[in-house]
Formats: structure tokens, sequence, C-alpha cells
């Protein structure tokens, strides 16, 4: 589904920040790419939702070369892709419930369905009772929760987590590591980058390691090992 | 298409509103922005109804000789009437010129009772003559000097008069030029200071263009609740501008404040033309108000906009 075809990534007056990588991700796998700060896991995740274009090589998303992709065609590819971040990303001046139905809004969905959805998919995380709240006004696990029910409202074939829980205690964490495994059982591909060697271990699916740009290891059922 | 700007409209109405301090702190600059054009096109305004009323009082006066029959001096007014920089040629024949310079001395006077001893008409038959421009004036008479019909005259009594129009007209031309390039800076500093006010507005809304375009928003969808956010900022600038304005000349036209604003001209005619522009030219006023409101926000947030657009 997603392939990373000799890829490196180089800015200018620095060592490659991505160099030599060649690796699949296939449908409904759950990935984790650990590695230190700087080993290079979130510019790996940025190519795929095209934040970062490679240097040289090509990440092919469902067969499309989406480095070459017109800045047009971005939207569209970004609406299959849902992204979750460490500082959540939520947008301050909307209310929690507008932030998920932002991104049904851009995707151009009834205003219909958008009234039936939102709902919907705040409760499935837990947060019925703050829809009319602001990020500002709730808890950083709660709106990292917000943040996930925004990246799956357009029920993305992929999910991409840059260190989801770098900013949250133990009990928020598993909560959205949970989260993160039930989404993926419904058939949603996961791509999750941390250096959180409890979350992986306790994960036990494919880990990625990743080392100065490099993929040192790749193994099935990983644990973190560096 | 429809729904793209009603929901981008509603996410412009909802921003304006919760930007609070920002939106507040945007729309007074655009407000004095607009003042400032509007109070300078004013008095740009009033400053050529000046230089007409100048032009028009301005004239050349021929006198005619007393021999010159009565045909030949319309011959003559004629002829003049036919140069293509004379406006008017006006006949004032010389028993109405008696008329009119009594009416200007005081009866009883000296002078009026010298008239009453001479007993005959000392004045002459006289053509006013009026130039589109009054740089035009020292042609004309040097045509008139010169056209075969020169024997007739007694006198032209421009060269009298020459320096003090040429250095009215100058006066003019220098206050004017003044009021314009005072115009121009004043209003290029306000809409410096009006895109940079955006240009702040924009960067506080850096993230969440990035968060919008992660999000799969296109680049239209992300601009466009900026754009009404401008045009609103526009509309409620140009909604107080226009009273503040108002307010403003008829402060500088009216009372104790009018001669000391207004030292250059006390004449009554300006003031009349300052107190009634606004009630005279509302509609173009308020359109150009507020097109200029609006173009200036929509550019602004345009501009600010566009390097937090490529980024991404």
């Amino acid at each position: 589904m997603i392939k990373f075809e000799n890829i490196s990534k180089v800015y200018p007056g620095s060592s490659p920040a991505l160099e030599n990588i060649n690796f699949n991700v296939n449908p409904g796998e759950f990935v984790s790419v650990v590695g230190h700060s700087g080993a290079g896991k979130s510019t790996l995740l940025k190519l795929i939702y095209t934040e970062e274009k490679p240097t040289t090589g090509t990440v092919l998303f469902d067969e499309t070369n989406i480095v070459d992709l017109r800045p047009k065609e971005l939207p569209i590819l970004r609406r299959n892709i849902g992204t979750v971040f460490q500082d959540y990303k939520l947008l301050p001046k909307k209310t929690l419930a507008e932030n998920v139905s932002f991104a049904l809004e851009v995707a151009g969905k009834s205003d219909g369905e958008i009234r039936e959805t939102v709902p919907k998919i705040l409760d499935i995380v837990g947060l019925a009772d703050k829809m009319e709240n602001y990020p500002r006004e709730v808890s950083g696990g709660e709106q990292q929760r917000v943040a996930l029910a925004r990246a799956l409202v357009n029920k993305p074939k992929v999910l991409i987590a840059d260190e989801p829980t770098g900013n949250l205690d133990p009990v928020s964490t598993w909560e959205i590591i949970q989260l993160l495994l039930k989404i993926n059982e419904f058939g949603t591909t996961v791509l999750l980058a941390t250096h959180d060697n409890g979350i992986v271990d306790r994960i036990a699916r494919r880990v990625v390691v990743m080392e100065n740009g490099r993929i040192v290891s790749d193994k099935q059922k990983g644990k973190y090992q560096l | 298409m429809w729904i793209k700007l009603r929901r981008t409209f509603e996410a412009g109405v909802k921003n304006f509103m919760r930007n609070g301090w920002l939106s507040v702190a945007t729309v007074s600059v655009m407000v004095i922005t607009l003042f400032v054009v509007n109070t300078q096109l004013a008095i740009i305004g009033a400053n050529d109804l000046r230089l007409k009323d100048v032009q028009n009082r301005v004239n050349i006066s021929v006198e005619i000789k007393p021999e010159t029959s009565t045909s030949e001096v319309k011959d003559f007014q004629n002829e003049i009437q036919g140069y293509d920089k004379v406006s008017s040629v006006e006949l004032i024949d010389k028993e109405q010129a008696l008329i009119e310079f009594k009416s200007f001395t005081q009866s009883g006077s000296t002078i009026q009772s010298g008239i009453e001893t001479l007993g005959e008409n000392f004045l002459y038959d006289t053509l006013v003559v009026r130039t589109y421009d009054p740089s035009q004036y020292e042609d004309v008479v040097k045509k008139i000097e010169t056209s075969v019909s020169a024997k007739y005259v007694e006198e032209i009594n421009y060269h009298k008069y020459r320096d003090i129009i040429d250095g009215l007209s100058d006066e003019i031309k220098t206050t004017r030029k003044f009021s314009i390039t005072l115009a121009l800076t004043l209003s290029l500093v306000a809409i410096l200071v009006t895109f940079n006010s955006i240009r702040i507005t924009m960067y506080s809304h850096k993230q969440e263009i990035e968060i919008m375009k992660l999000v799969g928003a296109s680049n239209n969808y992300v601009r466009l609740p900026f754009i009404w956010e401008g045009i609103f900022y526009g509309i409620t600038a140009a909604f107080f501008a226009i009273p503040f304005s108002f307010l403003y000349l008829k402060y500088i036209t009216s009372g104790d404040a009018a001669s000391s604003v207004f030292a250059f001209s006390n004449t009554k005619f300006l003031k009349d033309f300052l107190s009634v522009y606004f009630i005279k030219h509302i509609f173009i006023i308020v359109l150009v108000q507020f097109a200029f409101g609006i173009i200036l926000g929509v550019m602004s947030s345009l501009v600010a906009m566009r390097r937090y657009l490529k980024k991404l």
C-alpha cells in the first residue's frame, strides 16, 4: 500500500536525514517506527503526507508516485491520510466539534452528514459531553483524542501518528494506544513513530528501527531494541 | 461551490468575532487610513474649487477707444470670441460701466461729486475676456495686441494685474501639489500600517493554515475565510470612517475652529463646499470607502498569507 523506494533526503549543509530507505507497508498493518530523536522517523512519515519531498527516490501510495503529485492534487491525497501529532495541532479558535467537522467540510461532505457524524465520532473517543469546549479548556489526553477523531472522521486508509503520546501521562498514553489498536482492528493501516519502549513492547507488532537516517532493523513481532 | 462559499463565509464571521482585540486593532488602523484618505480628498476638492474661483475672477479688460462704432466693437468682440483659448467675451458699455462704478462708491463722496461735476461719462466701452486657463492670458493679450483690430484698443489692463494673477495661480498650484503629496504620503503610510497589522493577524493564523492544509483543505478553502475576514475589516472600517470624516469636516468648517484650521481661506463657499461635500457625494463616498476598505483588507490578507500557503 505504501512503498518507499531508494529514498534519501538531504537538507543542504547537514548530514543526510534519510539514506537509502526501502520498505513496504501492507494494507491493515500496524507498524511502529522507533529510534532516537533525529533518527529520521518524522521525516520518513512526512514523506507520506507530503509535507516533505525526498531528494531522491519514489514514494508509492496505492501505486501512485506521490512525489510527483501537483500541488492541486495534494489535498485529495491528504483526505485519505489521517494524521496525529505530539502537539495535537487542533485549531485553537474552533470548538472540539468544529475541529472535527472541519475535516468533513474540506472533504465536501453535506451538512446533514456532518451533523450526524461529528457527535458519533466524538462519542467513540469519549468526548460527547465536551463538544462545545475549546481545545484550551480540555486536557492534553482529551485534545489528542479529538485529534484522533478528526483524523478518522474521513475514514482514511492510513493513520499516521507522530509521537502522539509524547506529551501525555501514562494513563492517557495507554488510552490513545488502545484507540490506535482498535482503529487498526477495523482495517485502517497505522504507522506510529515513537521512542517510548514501553508502548512498543506492549503493542507487540511490526517494529522498524531507525538510526541516523537508515533502517537498521525491521521485525514482524518486534521489541524496542536499539 | 455554494456550499464552499457559505462554509468559508461562516468561518470568516467566526474568525472575525473570535479574534477579539486583534480585529479591533486592525479595524482601528483601517479606520484611520480611510479617514486620512477621506479628509485629504475633501481638502483637495476644496482647493480645486478655490483655484476655479480665482480663475473666474481673473480677466482681461480691453478698453475701446471712444470713437469706435458699435458695430466695430461687436465685430471685435466676435473676433476675440473666435480665439480657441478664449472661454468668454463680455461687452460692458460705458453707460453700464458708469452705473456699476457709481454703485461701488458711496453717494456724496468726493468721487461721486467729481463724476457729477464732470457731467460726461469718462469711462470706455470695455470687452471683458476670460480664458480657460490663467496661463493662457499672456497669449491672448499678445494676439489682441497684434490683431488688425488693435487700432480700436485704448488700453489693455491685463498688464497691471499680471503679477498678481501669476502669483495667485502659482500659489494655488503649489498648495495643490502640496496637498496631493501630503495626501499620497499619508495614505501610503496608512496603507503600510494596515498591511502590517493584517500581516500580524495572519502570523497569528500561521499554525491554523498549516493544520488546515494537513487535514486536506485546498488552498482556496484555506484562503476564503481570510478573504471574508478582510472584507469584514473593510466594511467595518468604512462604517466607522465615514461618520468620523463627516464630523471632522463639520468641525473644521463651522464655529471657531474654521478660522484657525482653514487659515488659507475663510470664504463662505469653501465652508459651504466642505459642509455639504458629504451629503452631496454620499453615494460615491460610501461606495469608494467600502471598495477601498475591502480591496485593502483582501489584498493585505492575500499577500500576508501567501508564504504560509506555499510552505506546504
